[in-house]
C-alpha cells in the first residue's frame, strides 16, 4: 500500500482530479486521438475535472459525469485562487520574518529572487566558478541522452509571421 | 547610417541637460558613433563576457542550490538541447538556484538558470527540457543582448557628452550595458520574444528527442497556481500571463503532436530533481 501511494505520487500526469474550463467547443473523445470516437460534445466554457494527461491529451469528467479525452490545449485550468488558495509559501516566510517581536522588517535570511534582490545584487565570482565546474560536454551529453533513449530529430522551425 | 543619424536624435531629445554645456553636434555624432560600435557590433567573445558577468550578478541574487547531482543533470539535459541548435559551441552552462521563487533565466552567450522554486513544480525531464529549451532560444535569438543594447545605447547617448571623458567611454558603456542587463530581469522581454522562444523551445525539445508537450504542460502548472502566489511574482511580472502563452502555442500544435510520444523520463527526473 505504501509503495502504490509512493508510485502515485511519482506519476508523470496529473495524479488528481483539477477543476478546469474546456476554452472552445471541441468534443469529448473515448480515447486520446484525433480519430478516436466522439463521446459527446463539450461547449465552450463547460467545467470539467482533469484527471491526467497524455501527450497533447487531458483526461476528464464532464459535468453530467461523462469520461473521455479533451485537447489538453483546450483546458484552462482554474487558477485564481478557486483551486489552490494556497501559497508556496514565501509570502508566509516574509510574513513571519517581517511580523517578529519588534515588528520591524527582519528579511535576512528569506533568500531568492525578487526584483529589488535582482537590482540589488553584487557579482558572486565564487558561486560563478562553482557554476562553471558543473559543465557538461557534448560527449557526456549525447552519452547521457543515449542513456534516456532520447532519439534526436530533425525540426524545423516555424515560420514567422506565418 | 540612418541609425545613427536616429540615435543622434535620440540623443539629442534625451540630453536637455548637455545644453548648457558648450554643445557641439559633431561631438555627440562622435559619441553615438563610439556607442554604436561598443554595443552595435557586439561580437561573440564580448556577448559570452557580458552574460558571464550577469550570471556572477544573478548567482549574488541568489546561489547554486546545494546538491551536485541535481546540477550535473541540469547540465546534461541543457547542453543536450544545446547541440540541437544553430550554436552549439557555445560555453553553455546551466544552473540551479537556490531560490524558492518560480523562474529562469538566460544571459547572452549561454548561462541559464532555473530556481529550484520551478523545479519542484515539474514531474519529468521533458518539463525541464522545455524549459530550458525556451531559455536557450533566448540565448539563440539574443532576445536580451538586442534589449540591452537598446537601453544602453539610449542612456548613453542622453549623458555620454557631458559626463564622459573620451578614455572612460568604454568602462563607462560596459558598465552601462551590465546595469541594463540586471535591470531586464526585473522589467522583461518584450512579450514577443517570449511568445518566440516558446515556439523555438517546443522544436528544440522535440529535437532533443523529448515529448514536445513538456513546456505547456509547465505552463498549465503555472496557470493553475494562484496567481496571486508570491513566488509567482516575478514571472507573471515579466511575461505574457501563462494563458496567453498557452494560447499562442496553438499554432504549434502539428509540431507538439507530431512529437508528444516521445519519452518524458519521469522516472529519471524524480530519481536526480528530487532527493
Amino acid at each position: 500500500m505504501r509503495i502504490g501511494l509512493l508510485l502515485l505520487l511519482l506519476l508523470p500526469a496529473l495524479s488528481f482530479a483539477e477543476p478546469a474550463t474546456v476554452i472552445r467547443a471541441t468534443e469529448l473523445r473515448a480515447a486520446a486521438a484525433t480519430d478516436a470516437a466522439v463521446v459527446a460534445p463539450l461547449a465552450e466554457g463547460a467545467k470539467v475535472d482533469a484527471l491526467e494527461r497524455k501527450g497533447g491529451w487531458t483526461r476528464v469528467k464532464a459535468e453530467g459525469g461523462a469520461e473521455g479525452w479533451v485537447r489538453m490545449l483546450a483546458l484552462r485550468h482554474a487558477g485564481g485562487g478557486a483551486a489552490k488558495p494556497g501559497d508556496s509559501g514565501i509570502s508566509q516566510l516574509l510574513n513571519v520574518a517581517r511580523s517578529g517581536t519588534s515588528g520591524t522588517q527582519v528579511t535576512t535570511g528569506v533568500r531568492g529572487l525578487d526584483a529589488e534582490q535582482l537590482a540589488n545584487a553584487k557579482p558572486n565570482a565564487a558561486e560563478l566558478q562553482k557554476l562553471q565546474g558543473y559543465a557538461a560536454g557534448k560527449d557526456a551529453a549525447a552519452g547521457f541522452a543515449a542513456a534516456g533513449r532520447l532519439q534526436p530529430q530533425s525540426v524545423s522551425y516555424p515560420r514567422e509571421g506565418g | 547610417m540612418s541609425r545613427l543619424l536616429l540615435l543622434a536624435c535620440v540623443a539629442l531629445a534625451a540630453a536637455p541637460a548637455a545644453a548648457q554645456f558648450n554643445f557641439n553636434l559633431n561631438r555627440l555624432v562622435d559619441t553615438v558613433k563610439n556607442v554604436g560600435k561598443a554595443a552595435g557590433e557586439i561580437g561573440e567573445k564580448e556577448e559570452i563576457e557580458i552574460g558571464r558577468d550577469m550570471a556572477a550578478r544573478l548567482l549574488g541574487a541568489a546561489p547554486l542550490a546545494a546538491g551536485d547531482p541535481v546540477q550535473r543533470y541540469v547540465n546534461n539535459v541543457g547542453r543536450w538541447l544545446a547541440s540541437q541548435t544553430e550554436r552549439p559551441d557555445l560555453p553553455w552552462h546551466f544552473g540551479v538556484l537556490e531560490a524558492p521563487q518560480l523562474n529562469a533565466f538566460a544571459t547572452p552567450g549561454g548561462h541559464i538558470f532555473i530556481t529550484r522554486g520551478l523545479l519542484e513544480r515539474m514531474r519529468s525531464e521533458a518539463e525541464l527540457a522545455g524549459v530550458l529549451a525556451h531559455e536557450i532560444a533566448h540565448v539563440l535569438r539574443k532576445h536580451h543582448l538586442k534589449a540591452i543594447q537598446k537601453t544602453a545605447q539610449l542612456e548613453l547617448a542622453g549623458t555620454a557628452v557631458s559626463t564622459l571623458a573620451r578614455q572612460d567611454r568604454n568602462t563607462a558603456n560596459r558598465e552601462k550595458l551590465l546595469a541594463a542587463g540586471s535591470e531586464l530581469f526585473a522589467r522583461g522581454l518584450d512579450r514577443s520574444d517570449e511568445l518566440e522562444a516558446d515556439r523555438l523551445g517546443v522544436v528544440i525539445a522535440a529535437r532533443g528527442g523529448y515529448d514536445a508537450y513538456g513546456l505547456p504542460t509547465v505552463l498549465q502548472t503555472l496557470q493553475a497556481m494562484n496567481p496571486e502566489d508570491s513566488g509567482l511574482a516575478l514571472m507573471f511580472k515579466t511575461h505574457p500571463t501563462p494563458s496567453e502563452r498557452l494560447d499562442a502555442l496553438e499554432r504549434m500544435q502539428p509540431t507538439l503532436d507530431a512529437y508528444a510520444g516521445q519519452p518524458q523520463l519521469a522516472e529519471r527526473f524524480a530519481g536526480a530533481a528530487r532527493r
